[in-house]
């Protein structure tokens, strides 16, 4: 292979700059050339993106050693899938470089919900070799009359960065284009790349689905070094046991941050952000014009403006969210600072990885704790890091809805066979189990709107033209078209000064509430509700002290297992008094108000505290499980408590465990403790329990508008569509009533608890606790444990009262 | 379907728990946001809700009227959810088994079918209707200005409550509202949803909960 034209044409490229192609480099290029599909796992900053994309280049070169320098137009050859447009741009910048020194003319497209039309238009006819996609992009050109043809010299598809896209919808939407693309192109080689994670080997199962041949994993041995250091509280005894703003440690983050030369500030919230960036520039407003903010609600271009500023090294700080967890290096970062928890392994390991992108430099992270217990979580963290525990990403399976929107995108434009769809579609992962009966009904809900039907029924949707399925409803083509995607966000409205210019977005129900004159905050600004006026919120600068941060939702990230796990073995570590780390010794006094108040369980105790306040009857349960095992738990407990006796229970968690909040006594003791874990009836039990709660009502939210139930309507459309609203809460409930066997609605049931937890993980940890003995107190005020739990808001309901007794105890709120 | 008397201004109503009033003294039974047609709407444009959410509702309107015997029905607007379909063919049928009720429509915004065709239904269209002491009009913002004569009946809002109890509990519920300036209606369909209202202190509220009705 190496004495091929096109290795030596790269192996020269390199070696006039004084480089060398790094050891995993070249096995991707031996693989690929070998014509073979897989995974490249390698950590941004060292070259992913050519040990796949240079592989493409010399292929070509050896396929055309006489004239690649002078041929062009030659079609689709190489498909990038990224997850986020802002990746594109510098990808494709690299890409179109490394082409024009090889003198290799090929040309590089970019196409995203950003790409203007012109250049749509062009590249429709004319495609570019290399075009870089985002899978909703993706799905667009298959909705596009004519499609088949603009793959008709497609040999490569590359899934960039599929460890974020794996374990979503998106990563669904990416194996369906995958296997259209199959479909049409029968000898495609498919590869990944994709960070460290628990399942590569899964990763790599999903993306290539039951594609023939040998696959391959390459690793790219490179490890980086990675320090961490939590920012302690000077007295614990005063640091808030409960809370998620770290604010009081604010004195503390400064000098680090005057310290470095650039550094990013990570907060879980939007709202968090604004409030971090407010008080950091109320505190040195010296740094005023060196310090952003960087979030999903900020005006795009100013986002952009940011990166670019990152890049240059004109910041000394940026606050942000999730929202800079990905991308391209901003070499000038040299520190990272985390508040509050970071609620997995792998995100902090991104977090920590975005400074120090050399790769020999060190990466530094810093550990702001917002409440006194998350220290105990910086502990598990270093851990963790330290013996390599990564989180899987559990993929996405039986995701109907978003086959639906897919059946209804090939509708719009060329039609499906129904067999030869369905056979590609069952050769994807996500839906290798999928059962007859259930692409019928999915076909049949496409068809004919589901059930059997009076004869006045007017449903279309798809029509049986000869043998293939078409929407032949122009009104409602376009309408699926602008709805391709399955990232579901609350409707948004632009944010604009009264006498011009662009602010950020903001959720319509936050604005909602607000009264004119009301100020709230948005991208650094304090601003005064004025009006809303066409599907715009307009303001005027506030110079109120007070303002309304507004709360996003989706603020709330789970724990995941791995550092469940740890967190647990910390916490027994601490209340043993073996830890030796300083965020566990200085927590010390708040372990021992906990034995003084209740009791500190030993490895092999279970710790129940029943408490009784102004609000009700508490029963705390702590675990020790993280967050989605615990919702799990409170909802099984819950549910079979409550068929004991007629009661209700509010229910709250968090990642260290869970709580039972009833008007009246709850009725547990050590008689009949042990019970309430048994795992007889598990399956049975969990099934009714997870129908008596409102979960699933809310995972419905996303389906309905993936399956194209809820239009969102289309800005400066609205009005045309207002007979067409609804809202998804509405639908589950007559579906729930009227169609109960929706498959859909039984999809966000699944989704409510099996997604988020395998059963035989609850099983262990059911039988965990069966071998351990349940300790029961009765403490007289409020525990350290119990207190972030209790001041928790976002709560479940689970009843097994009748409606009419409930509402005899209520009173009207008002 | 429970009910329960109260007495407003003076006339006696029945609150049922099918989301109906019923006048004792005028023996109208007054209905809001009836919505027929808007599952249709929803299919015809492809969206695949239930198709027999309109059977549901005509047939608990049914035992309504059976049990009531009314002699007119006063619906407080958006009868019809939007332009004619077959669910409106499907009302056609179901109407003839009335030909003695007078079925009365103050029209809401919702209802924007041609004229004939309402006449077709034997439906009679007002904007407003003036019944003993009371004033029906579809959005509780077309009131007339208080002058202490007319109490103004209205739908529109679909209005709903939350309730709250120990434990931090809450439940939202549909309701009758009563206020100092009118009352409101609780939308009639199954497919409506429902909006919260704050109570004014001042006001008669009564919530549906399954088959009963309760003043809270």
């Amino acid at each position: 292979m190496k004495q091929t034209p096109g290795w030596q044409a790269i192996e020269q490229w390199l070696g006039a700059k004084g480089l060398a192609p790094f050891a995993f480099q070249e096995e991707a290029w031996e693989h690929y050339l070998q014509g073979r599909s897989g995974l490249v796992n390698a950590p941004t900053g060292f070259g992913k993106t050519f040990s796949l994309f240079l592989g493409t280049v010399i292929r070509w070169i050896n396929e055309n050693p006489e004239d690649y320098r002078r041929r062009t137009g030659n079609g689709l050859r190489l498909m990038w899938i990224t997850p986020l447009r802002a990746l594109a741009k510098d990808i494709g910048r690299a890409m179109e470089e490394a082409l024009r020194e090889l003198a290799v003319p090929w040309a590089v497209g970019i196409r995203s919900g950003d790409t203007p039309v012109s250049v749509r238009e062009k590249q429709k006819r004319n495609m570019p070799e290399v075009l870089i996609i985002t899978p909703e992009s993706l799905h667009i050109l298959l909705a596009q009359k004519e499609y088949p043809k603009r793959f008709e010299h497609l040999e490569t598809i590359v899934a960039d960065e599929w460890h974020e896209l794996l374990g979503s919808k998106r990563g669904v939407m990416t194996e369906l284009g995958i296997s259209r693309l199959r479909g049409l192109r029968p000898g495609l080689r498919i590869w990944g790349i994709s960070a460290t994670i628990g399942n590569l080997d899964e990763a790599l199962d999903v993306l290539l689905g039951n594609l023939p041949g040998e696959r391959v994993i390459v690793r790219a041995d490179v490890r980086k070094a990675i320090e961490v250091e939590s920012i302690l509280p000077d007295e614990i005894e005063k640091y808030p046991w409960a809370g998620h703003m770290g604010l009081r440690l604010l004195h503390k983050v400064i000098p680090v941050i005057m310290e470095s030369n650039t550094t990013l500030l990570f907060t879980n919230t939007r709202g968090q952000s604004e409030i971090w960036y407010h008080q950091i520039l109320k505190e040195c407003p010296e740094l005023a014009g060196a310090i952003a903010l960087h979030h999903g609600s900020i005006d795009a271009e100013l986002r952009i403006w940011v990166e670019e500023a990152l890049h240059t090294g004109v910041l000394k700080l940026v606050v942000c969210t999730s929202s800079l967890d990905l991308g391209v290096d901003f070499r000038p970062v040299d520190t990272v600072i985390q508040v509050g928890s970071p609620k997995g392994v792998a995100r902090f390991l991104q977090r920590a990885g975005r400074s120090g992108h050399r790769p020999d430099a060190v990466s530094r992270i810093w550990f702001l704790p917002t409440h006194s217990l998350e220290l105990v979580e910086a502990a598990a963290l270093k851990d963790a890091m330290a013996e390599n525990l990564i989180e899987s990403r559990m993929p996405v399976v039986l995701a109907f809805d978003v086959l639906l929107q897919y059946l209804m995108t090939l509708g719009v434009s060329e039609g499906f066979n129904p067999d030869e769809i369905k056979h590609e579609v069952q050769s994807t992962f996500c839906f290798r189990e999928m059962t007859d009966e259930e692409w019928t009904w999915c076909l049949a809900f496409l068809v004919s709107g589901g059930e059997a039907l009076q004869v006045y029924d007017e449903y279309h949707k798809l029509h049986l033209v000869g043998d293939r399925y078409y929407c032949t409803s122009k009104q409602q083509a376009m309408r699926h078209r602008l709805h391709i995607g399955t990232i579901v966000s609350d409707a948004m409205l632009k944010v604009r000064y009264l006498a011009g210019g662009y602010i950020g977005v903001i959720e319509e129900y936050f604005i909602s509430r607000l009264t004119p004159g009301d100020s709230f905050r948005l991208s650094g600004h304090n601003l005064e509700f004025v009006m809303i006026k066409d599907m715009t919120v307009l303001v005027r600068k506030s110079k109120s002290k007070k303002s309304i941060v507004p709360s996003w939702n989706g603020g709330r990230m789970p724990l995941s297992a791995n550092l469940g796990k740890m967190l647990r073995r910390k916490f027994h570590e601490a209340m043993s008094g073996k830890a030796r780390e300083p965020e566990i010794a200085i927590l010390q006094p708040l372990f021992e108000l906990q034995q003084l108040l209740s009791h500190i369980p030993a490895e092999n105790e279970l710790l129940m505290e029943q408490i009784q306040t102004e609000d009700g009857y508490h029963l705390f349960v702590y675990p020790f499980e993280g967050r989605l095992v615990h919702e799990v738990m409170a909802m099984l407990l819950a549910w079979r408590i409550s068929r004991r006796h007629p009661i209700t229970f509010s229910i709250a968690m968090n990642d260290y465990g869970f709580e039972l909040l009833s008007d009246q006594p709850i009725p547990v003791d050590d008689t009949n403790a042990d019970e309430l874990f048994s795992l007889e009836n598990l399956n049975a039990d969990l099934q009714s329990s997870v129908n008596a709660t409102e979960m699933a009502r809310r995972k419905f939210r996303d389906i309905s508008v993936i399956a194209g139930l809820v239009f969102q309507g289309y800005p400066g459309k609205s009005k045309a569509n207002r007979h067409l609203q609804s809202s998804a809460s509405l639908l589950f409930k007559v579906f729930e009533d009227y169609d109960a066997q929706n498959i859909l609605v039984r999809q966000a049931f699944n989704e409510a608890f099996f997604y988020q937890m395998e059963e035989a993980r609850l099983r262990e940890m059911l039988e965990r606790i069966g071998n351990s003995k349940i300790v029961i107190t009765f403490p007289q005020r409020l525990t350290p444990f119990c207190f972030p739990i209790k001041v928790d808001s976002l709560r479940e309901e689970l009843t097994s009262e009748k409606l009419e007794d409930r509402i005899k105890k209520m009173t009207l709120w008002q | 379907m429970e009910d329960i008397r109260f007495e407003c201004k003076g006339n006696h109503w029945r609150l049922s728990a099918g989301k109906a009033a019923f006048w004792e003294e005028e023996r109208a039974l007054i209905v809001a946001d009836l919505h027929v047609g808007k599952a249709a709407h929803f299919r015809k444009a492809g969206i695949g809700v239930p198709a027999n959410i309109v059977q549901d509702d005509l047939y608990r309107l049914q035992q309504l009227i059976t049990k009531y015997n009314p002699a007119r029905l006063i619906v407080v607007g958006d009868m019809f959810h939007s332009s004619e379909n077959n669910e409106v063919q499907y009302f056609r049928i179901w109407r003839n088994q009335f030909p003695h009720i007078r079925f009365e429509l103050v029209t809401g915004n919702h209802d924007i079918m041609d004229p004939a065709v309402y006449a077709s239904l034997d439906v009679t269209l007002m904007e407003s209707l003036t019944l003993g002491g009371m004033y029906f009009v579809h959005d509780p913002k077309d009131r007339l200005p208080d002058t202490g004569e007319l109490y103004a009946v209205s739908g529109h809002i679909h209005p709903g409550v939350w309730m709250v109890g120990n434990g931090r509990q809450r439940l939202r519920l549909p309701c009758f509202y009563f206020g100092p300036e009118g009352a409101i209606l609780p939308a009639f369909s199954a497919f409506t949803g429902t909006y919260c209202v704050e109570p004014d202190p001042s006001s008669e509220v009564f919530v549906i909960g399954g088959t009963g009705v309760y003043r809270v």
